[in-house]
């Protein structure tokens, strides 16, 4: 008897009836950019993609407006992947803060280490042990090819080719072990520390490097060779998204996509940290702008971080990995910027002490979010296409953008 | 009651047997009764008898091609991605993309609310309809063509549009942006390439004057330099362009770009609907590679002809009575025979893993000498290997190129179509048409 008072959803008297004109309820809107936004002109419609769309990095939400196949407008929407990092950094000590910024850019979480210990080092005012300043160097250049290579992989696939993402995830798995052997972890290292890192370098991470390297140029190469030349790739990107320089700067646009507007600024260079001036190394850099000027950038900055971690490998000096420091740190009331050049742009942390062992204020400053508003800009009038060639070539990662 | 301790296969025999016996007697006495009648009506309507078992067949082969196809694909694209790809079910994962098929048969049919649905529920029938019935007039062999008509290459294009007109339908009534986006794109694209595909082959038709697959495939009879791909090398590219986004593969796969309109027209789809479409495509990347082999690579004919001509003459009637005595014999002889070095050669193989080794060594030497004496002596199973071949070969072709290539934009797609192709076919046309009035056919 109870089994059939159950109310199910195929009963006719329970089910609610499908309608065939079921429409979401037009948003009221609260700018005047959103009602111009919201205004659908003759023969115009809205394109929600995401944030469950095969080629949206992560949870990006995009709404586009389209005519036909001609975008003509597009709002990004985020917020879907937000922890409140910032906040929760606030509540946990120094060391702690640490792990919970490891996970915002989760492609290169290195990067998103080393911002933070760099303002907490500054704020401490802590000398970090030579030796694990090039560990340093070492593991972030690591981690910035296997980022490139993702991305390389990223785009040939959302233009449509398949293969080049299997091939790209050889060489950034080879290095992901590597680090996994390293720090323990494949993805959120969490090696970095305040004074130096967890741990020397080990006998398996430098067998598999020492085996990697000899391959790596080489590897790479072809990799590129799969795509680099491609007529359909190269027709599809080229003279797209165009980006001048005056405008980058104006947007607060960084790293390789900076770069590849013409403006030849890298932090590694110009605001020197670590041991990089004592490195050589060029900055790559491209006139034109547009997204596959943004794809050479980064895939020439692969062969320059071999370079370096070449250079490095030979001039890394023994000694402690880790400076002396108390196991409860109160650094004196005050505040520091602290930032690194990572593979999408600057990665920067502000951090206000006020005398305890936790940050009072701290804010992280991710280049995804910043480069993901040119989205906008740069495919309008484009094709529905165009918009993921644009995306990928700007490379965010919503980790990040999201904190 | 008995019924009630019947085992279910008892009870299905329990049902069965009455009603085939009665059916069986039934059929007995109406074949009796207007036995002549019913063969009066076959004889006298044989075109359209003919058309229907040719039809019936020729569906029946399309859904194993299509398991193929897909099995081809996936170990292949697995290969070039450095994967192993499909490896579980059957030898080197052969029977993955048969269970993929029950796999799909058994999903939930899913019919989203607010679409139009007798236009949603047919729209599939329709791409499949296409997609099949041209495989009627595929002359797999000069004796082994469906429907070997004079109007051939006509029927196959015309039949082969009508699966812009499903495509259309899937995206028109899902209700869904992506799928309408797909459908147009599909339309868009397929009415573009249709007119530089039919004009290409034009050159072929003046030159051989019929538009009769069978007659085309003989006209390239001879060596491999009579084939069409060597007489008509600019049409043979433009055909094998536009056979591309006929089929709607890469890098011409814009109506279902799943980067961005995330499956197109098939976005609503699902269980055996969506089925339908999968196997569609894969018939038709089958059946385009056939008609290239056959317009442009010589179809059924060998590369070279050599004249051995041999006479392995084998009077099985002559054996009597020995017949069925080797028949029984030779099997046993010949698993003995292969399994004995084998249990011989080391002594860690058991007796029975010798034997079960022997029997398939013995399946395969046999089914291999049957093979070859086939291939030698009867003329369509040589021919049919020959088409097959080509056919999968241009078949690695797409696949390869699957592995290989990223997607073009739809507006350069179109601007290939109006601006290159079809120019370069025309001007095909005209040199083909002044050649045969200089220098006649």
């Amino acid at each position: 008897m109870t089994q059939q008072m159950r109310p199910s959803l195929d009963d006719p008297r329970v089910a609610i009836p499908a309608e065939s004109t079921w429409y979401e309820p037009a948003p009221i809107p609260q700018t005047e950019r959103q009602a111009e936004f919201l205004t659908l002109r003759e023969g115009e419609m809205f394109v929600n993609m995401g944030p469950q769309h095969p080629s949206t990095h992560g949870v990006l939400r995009v709404i586009i407006k389209v005519n036909g196949e001609k975008v003509v407008d597009l709002d990004p929407v985020l917020g879907y992947l937000h922890r409140g990092v910032e906040k929760l950094c606030e509540n946990a000590d120094y060391h702690q803060a640490i792990c919970y910024t490891d996970p915002l850019e989760y492609v290169a979480s290195l990067f998103c280490e080393a911002a933070p210990v760099a303002a907490f080092e500054k704020l401490m005012d802590v000398e970090v042990p030579l030796r694990a300043q090039y560990i340093r160097v070492l593991t972030m250049e690591l981690n910035r090819i296997a980022s490139h290579t993702l991305f390389q992989g990223w785009m040939a696939l959302d233009l449509g080719g398949i293969t080049p993402i299997l091939w790209a995830f050889i060489e950034r798995d080879e290095i992901v072990d590597m680090l996994a052997a390293l720090t323990g972890q494949k993805l959120l290292y969490n090696y970095y520390r305040i004074g130096g890192v967890n741990g020397d370098l080990n006998h398996e991470f430098m067998s598999r490097l020492g085996t990697w390297m000899s391959r790596a140029a080489a590897q790479i190469d072809s990799n590129l060779a799969l795509i680099n030349e491609n007529e359909i790739f190269v027709r599809r990107t080229r003279g797209l998204g165009v980006l001048d320089a005056k405008t980058a700067l104006k947007m607060g646009v960084t790293g390789p996509n900076l770069r590849a507007s013409g403006v030849p600024y890298d932090l590694r260079r110009d605001r020197p940290y670590l041991v990089y001036p004592e490195l050589e190394f060029d900055v790559p850099t491209r006139d034109e702008g547009d997204s596959l000027a943004r794809y050479l950038v980064r895939m020439d900055e692969i062969k320059q971080s071999i370079r370096i971690i070449d250079q490095v490998l030979h001039e890394m000096p023994d000694g402690p990995v880790m400076a002396k420091l108390p196991r409860l740190l109160r650094p004196r009331p005050g505040r520091a910027f602290g930032a690194v050049e990572g593979p999408r742009g600057v990665y920067g942390t502000y951090a206000i002490s006020d005398g305890t062992d936790q940050p009072f204020r701290m804010r992280i400053h991710d280049p995804s979010f910043v480069h993901l508003q040119l989205v906008g800009p740069l495919t309008k009038g484009n094709l529905i296409a165009d918009t993921m060639a644009v995306m990928a070539s700007l490379d965010p990662v919503m980790g990040g953008v999201d904190k | 009651m008995a019924w009630n301790r019947l085992t279910p296969a008892g009870r299905a025999l329990a049902v069965l047997l009455p009603v085939l016996a009665i059916g069986g007697a039934l059929t007995t006495v109406l074949l009796a009764t207007f036995g002549g009648a019913i063969a009066a009506t076959i004889g006298a309507n044989l075109p359209i008898v003919r058309f229907l078992v040719a039809a019936v067949v020729t569906f029946l082969i399309s859904v194993p091609v299509a398991f193929l196809l897909i099995y081809m694909e996936m170990k292949i694209i697995a290969l070039m991605n450095l994967r192993i790809g499909p490896d579980r079910i059957g030898p080197a994962g052969a029977v993955m993309s048969v269970v993929h098929g029950l796999k799909v048969l058994m999903k939930e049919d899913y019919t989203p609310p607010s679409v139009d649905v007798p236009v949603f529920t047919l729209a599939p029938v329709v791409v499949y309809l296409a997609s099949f019935m041209t495989l009627l007039v595929i002359p797999f062999a000069p004796e082994l063509t469906s429907m070997g008509f004079e109007l051939g290459l006509l029927y196959f294009f015309a039949i082969g549009g009508l699966s812009v007109v499903g495509l259309m339908m899937a995206g028109w009534s899902s209700f869904n942006k992506y799928s309408l986006l797909g459908g147009i794109r599909a339309a868009a694209q397929a009415i573009s390439y249709e007119i530089p595909l039919t004009l290409s082959v034009v050159g072929i038709v003046i030159l051989t004057g019929t538009l009769s697959l069978p007659k085309i495939v003989a006209a390239q009879d001879g060596s491999f330099l009579d084939w069409f791909i060597f007489r008509q090398p600019l049409a043979a590219i433009i055909f094998f362009i536009a056979i591309t986004a006929e089929a709607n593969r890469t890098p011409f796969d814009n109506a279902e770009a799943d980067q961005e309109i995330v499956a197109g027209f098939a976005t609503e789809y699902s269980g055996m609907r969506f089925g339908f479409f999968f196997f569609a495509e894969y018939v038709n990347v089958f059946i385009v590679s056939a008609l290239f082999s056959a317009v442009f690579l010589g179809g059924s004919n060998p590369p070279i002809h050599i004249d051995v001509n041999p006479q392995i003459l084998i009077d099985l009637s002559a054996l009597g009575i020995g017949l069925p005595l080797i028949a029984g014999i030779a099997p046993v002889l010949g698993t003995l025979l292969f399994a004995a070095p084998i249990w011989f050669a080391s002594s860690r193989v058991k007796g029975w893993q010798a034997l079960v080794a022997g029997f398939l060594i013995f399946g395969g030497v046999s089914t291999a000498a049957v093979g070859i004496w086939a291939f030698v002596m009867l003329p369509p199973v040589a021919s049919l290997i020959w088409f097959l071949i080509k056919t999968f070969a241009l078949v690695f072709t797409f696949v390869w190129m699957r592995g290989t290539l990223p997607r073009a934009r739809i507006d350069q797609l179109m601007g290939f179509a109006w601006k290159w192709l079809l120019p370069a076919s025309l001007l095909n046309i005209f040199a083909t048409a002044f050649a045969v009035l200089i220098a006649g056919r």
